[in-house]
């Protein structure tokens, strides 16, 4: 006497089968549509088991939604620790351009050269469960990858983080210069490292124009993908190829020399550094050097800053897609208890029917 | 008259306070500043830099940069700075001796540029513990 029959009459999904419950359950009907919601058929003891898991994911994921919320906060923090440098480089540099403008300034980095080769950095992030956080970046340079082909021009990567280290070795058709692993916390030690390999790249005329890929951090829900112009480093103006074409991408960011607002919406105090500027500066070595000295500072502070808004970034990714995740185990754990209970309550019924079927059976009949 | 003394690297504040004097390593060899400084810009060069407060020297290895002095306020911003009282002597001698290493091993103008870098701050790090010690 099969128990299910008093339930509705809906076969397991396949998905969902113990190996020995088809002997159990009717023929299954494949084509009878499922009632709103969708019902879930399963053995009891599976659904407890299934409750139980559904239970610990759910508190995994809590658990990392919460510590990708609290690191996001000190993600902010660094950026925000790195604004006074940048904003006094910044004055000193705009300073001596002005002095240094009518002057015929030769520096290595600000040399503007047709480009027949461009180094790709790009930053991604170390582990999984991130939503879409990797992909978006790595889909993004692959994009500008198939773009300098076409146009003719060489092109090498340097990769930072672990998923993009995988993707780059796994693919093989780009060269690839130098792997990079941030630890959980980009410092300035790794900053460096990516600057010198930059830079000698860029000295050597190995490379005539750097870009950095990026993920630039708007606020805790919005974060996109950009590609950035690292060297060289104009004030302003395109970058041309050997042929004259412009090459550079669409909604490239110009490596700028003006101060940045508070980029972090959460944050918005601009700190004014009382500093008054001397009116005579006079300079211990030849101008040149120092611009020389201070090109390099701009470069370290400029991936340091795009390596730390690529790790906000990841973090914000990873808290909404744990938040997600979250909400998904509390809906799917909802339903399968409702479907456990039905099963519970179908069985103790079936049960009491037995006995009162048996009771009635010993009746003497009269 | 004391001199406002601030060292700052792209992700953090080293030094913001008051000292007595300094004594800078530039490219064009090394310059002590006392208070009423004539007001110069200079580039960093890797190497020590010494800070006196009250008769006690304070020492701090850079990795480069660019310095500003102006009216009894200096501000030094450069790749990185570490205090000699932060760095492990031995960490630092390893660390030297991985860079000459390299440097030997340097094949190329760009792996020599590079080599050549490391060999100088990992040399830098360990005369600030060893002028410590002194």
């Amino acid at each position: 006497m099969f128990s299910s029959s008093l339930s509705t009459s809906l076969p397991p999904k396949p998905y969902l089968s113990h190996p020995l419950s088809p002997s159990l359950h009717q023929p299954p009907f494949p084509h009878s549509r499922p009632p709103f919601p969708p019902s879930i058929r399963c053995g009891i003891r599976e659904l407890r088991e299934r409750i139980d898991i559904v239970k610990n994911t759910h508190k995994i994921t809590e658990a990392m939604k919460l510590v990708a919320a609290a690191r996001v906060r000190r993600a902010q923090e660094a950026v925000l620790n790195g604004r006074p440098f940048a904003e006094t480089l910044v004055e000193v540099l705009h300073d001596i351009n002005c002095r240094l403008r009518d002057d015929d300034v030769i520096v290595p980095l600000t040399d503007v050269r047709p480009v027949n080769s461009v180094a790709l950095v790009v930053v991604t992030g170390d582990r999984g469960l991130c939503g879409g956080f990797n992909n978006a970046v790595l889909k993004k340079a692959e994009a500008r990858i198939q773009q300098l082909h076409k146009l003719g021009l060489n092109c090498v990567v340097i990769s930072v983080g672990k998923k993009g280290n995988a993707f780059f070795s796994r693919k093989g058709s780009v060269r690839v210069d130098r792997f990079v692993e941030c630890g959980s916390f980009p410092t300035v030690k790794e900053a460096q490292i990516i600057a010198d390999d930059v830079y000698s790249l860029f000295v050597t005329e190995e490379v005539d124009k750097v870009e950095i890929v990026y993920t630039k951090f708007v606020s805790l829900v919005k974060f996109d993908p950009v590609i950035q112009t690292l060297l060289p480093l104009t004030a302003k103006g395109e970058v041309r190829d050997v042929n004259g074409n412009c090459i550079d991408a669409i909604d490239d960011e110009y490596f700028r020399l003006t101060t940045k607002e508070g980029k972090l919406a959460v944050e918005r105090d601009v700190a004014v550094r009382e500093f008054a500027t001397p009116p005579i500066m006079e300079f211990e070595q030849d101008p040149v050097q120092i611009l020389d000295a201070m090109l390099p500072l701009y470069l370290n502070s400029q991936i340091l800053r795009g390596l730390q808004e690529s790790l906000a970034s990841e973090l914000a990714a990873r808290m909404a897609a744990m938040s997600n995740a979250t909400d998904n185990a509390v809906e799917l754990k909802k339903n399968l208890s409702v479907a456990y209970n039905r099963e519970r309550q179908a069985k103790i019924t079936g049960e009491i029917l037995e006995i009162v079927a048996g009771a009635e059976a010993l009746i003497p009949v009269d | 008259m004391t001199l406002n003394l601030c060292v700052l690297t792209p992700n953090r504040i080293v030094w913001d306070s008051e000292v007595k004097e300094i004594i800078l390593s530039t490219n064009s060899g090394q310059i002590g500043v006392l208070p009423n400084h004539a007001p110069i810009a200079t580039a960093v060069d890797i190497g020590i830099l010494r800070i006196r407060l009250n008769d006690q020297w304070v020492t701090m290895a850079l990795m480069g940069g660019f310095a500003r002095i102006g009216n009894n306020k200096i501000t030094i911003l450069v790749n990185d700075a570490e205090k000699s009282s932060d760095i492990d002597p031995e960490e630092a001698q390893q660390t030297l001796e991985i860079a000459e290493a390299n440097l030997s091993k340097a094949e190329g103008k760009r792996q020599l540029i590079e080599a050549n870098l490391s060999l100088r701050r990992a040399r830098t790090r360990v005369e600030a513990i060893n002028m410590l010690s002194q």
